[in-house]
């Protein structure tokens, strides 16, 4: 067979690619020759099965917990069809979801969240599970609403480092936070809350070494999605969380609160 | 599709006494891609443990080892239809996709150029890294088969897998040219193939 050279160099990279050991540059300039390389595909389809073994070998005790998370997250998860859903996946999206672990972490959020409610309240109900990066079909049609409503929102959506989060609600929906940490805002959209009579609303509060303050009230929402809300304002050691208060509002939390992202 | 012809005898018998048959998995996944929960449970708990292993061989930071494991099985779960039998078997898309990911993860958390930086000076963790395989499960062969390897095969591969280097790293903390690093590992991997018999 007829190897040229630059076919010789790249394909010097087939180890290294199989074990992600390239930098993101050369893992593109790889793929490039992947895609006209069928002996390549076919090397390193038997070398990842290698390095599954690799992998396997370090399986541990998972911790406490993360099953029952990501099994809830799941359920309330859309799954892609099988053909390609390439159009719903925006070189956008895309972006927020790589640096959203980045974003939080520089915000002093670790990116943990806990329930913090009380067992008697209605609140309780609810258990709050962690997603990180995961983005689905409502969410984004959720946000694109988002994008078209305000123009205080499109400046956080469309910063440079705006980053995306969402929170999966079991039995209680899901909560969508688009962040931007040079415009210390971030934008709060929540789909299938559990309904509230309508003497009580959900009410967002930032909590941290600035004290506790009222965001606002999640508008009534229409169709099961609830926002957007902006909170600006947000600074290193914040907390958002959210309560079930009278529906004009409250001056503090009166209630435990249901959704909290704590250090 | 096959790159080697004679490790078909070789997989048979890892099919016989693995407890994870390959045909196993592919039948879960299918139903996983038609929204079944409890064959995502059972997938759940064949591969998120691998999962969590070799995000925290990478990532080292239990915290965010966890949030990453997550992230994973959770796209295992969204992406289950875009599985390709003919492009490999379940376990090594789960797993690629876990070291990828952690891999990514800890390269854009630490600037590329502030871990060249520490490598410099890293000791190099080899022992941590062989005993956390030697001390897992089914792993005997895995050591068997990484100990066949030369010293500097192994060393990049421990180095490049386990701790997440890139090869250029790799080079500079064995203090061994680049072209030679790239065919070692690559010259490992095939060794690796060969001797655990899993070829395609």
């Amino acid at each position: 067979m007829k190897i040229t050279s630059r076919q010789t160099d790249a394909h010097t990279l087939v180890g290294a690619y199989a074990i992600d050991a390239i930098t993101t540059r050369d893992r593109k300039r790889f793929e490039r020759h992947l895609a006209g390389c069928e002996e390549c595909a076919r090397e390193i389809a038997g070398l990842r099965e290698a390095t599954a073994m690799l992998g396997a070998a370090t399986a541990q005790p998972l911790p406490a917990g993360l099953k029952e998370r990501v099994m809830a997250v799941a359920e309330v998860t859309r799954q892609q069809p099988p053909v390609e859903e390439q159009a719903a996946r925006t070189g956008t999206w895309a972006a927020l979801r790589g640096t959203f672990g980045i974003w939080l972490r520089s915000l002093g959020w670790p990116g943990r969240l806990t329930l913090a409610a009380g067992a008697t309240a209605a609140a309780a109900v609810l258990a709050i599970a962690v997603v990180f990066g995961v983005t689905n079909g409502s969410m984004q049609q959720q946000l694109k609403q988002v994008r078209a409503s305000d123009r205080q929102i499109a400046v956080v959506l469309t910063a440079q480092d705006a980053s995306m989060m969402t929170r999966a609600v079991t039995g209680g929906g899901t909560v969508t936070i688009v962040m931007s940490n040079t415009r210390h805002a971030l934008v709060f959209t929540a789909k299938g809350l559990r309904p509230l009579p309508a003497s009580r609303g959900y009410e967002l509060w930032l909590t941290g070494p600035a004290g506790t303050r009222p965001v606002g009230m999640l508008p009534a929402g229409s169709d099961g999605v609830t926002g957007p809300v902006v909170a600006s304002g947000v600074s290193a050691g914040d907390h958002l969380a959210l309560t079930d208060e009278p529906a004009r509002g409250s001056a503090r939390p009166t209630t435990p609160m249901m959704l909290y992202i704590a250090p | 599709m096959r790159a080697s012809g004679s490790q078909e005898p070789k997989r048979r018998r890892r099919a016989a006494d693995g407890a994870s048959p390959r045909d196993d998995l592919e039948a879960q996944i299918g139903l996983v891609a038609r929204g079944d929960g409890a064959a995502f449970d059972a997938l759940f708990e064949r591969l998120a443990p691998s999962v969590f292993g070799v995000v925290k061989s990478v990532i080292r930071d239990p915290a965010q080892s966890e949030e990453v494991t997550q992230e994973v099985m959770l796209e295992v779960w969204r992406t289950a239809a875009k599985f390709d039998p003919g492009r490999g078997s379940v376990t090594a898309w789960v797993v690629t996709m876990a070291h990828r990911r952690a891999v990514d993860r800890v390269r854009s958390v630490q600037k590329e150029a502030e871990r060249e930086r520490r490598i410099a000076t890293e000791e190099v963790p080899f022992d941590e890294v062989t005993e956390a395989v030697e001390s897992s499960l089914e792993r005997e062969r895995v050591r068997r088969c990484v100990n066949s390897l030369t010293d500097v095969q192994r060393e990049s591969l421990i180095l490049a897998y386990y701790r997440g280097y890139t090869y250029s790293q790799v080079a500079s903390l064995l203090g061994v040219p680049i072209g030679t690093v790239k065919t070692r590992m690559r010259d490992a991997l095939i060794r690796m193939r060969d001797c655990l018999g899993v070829a395609e």
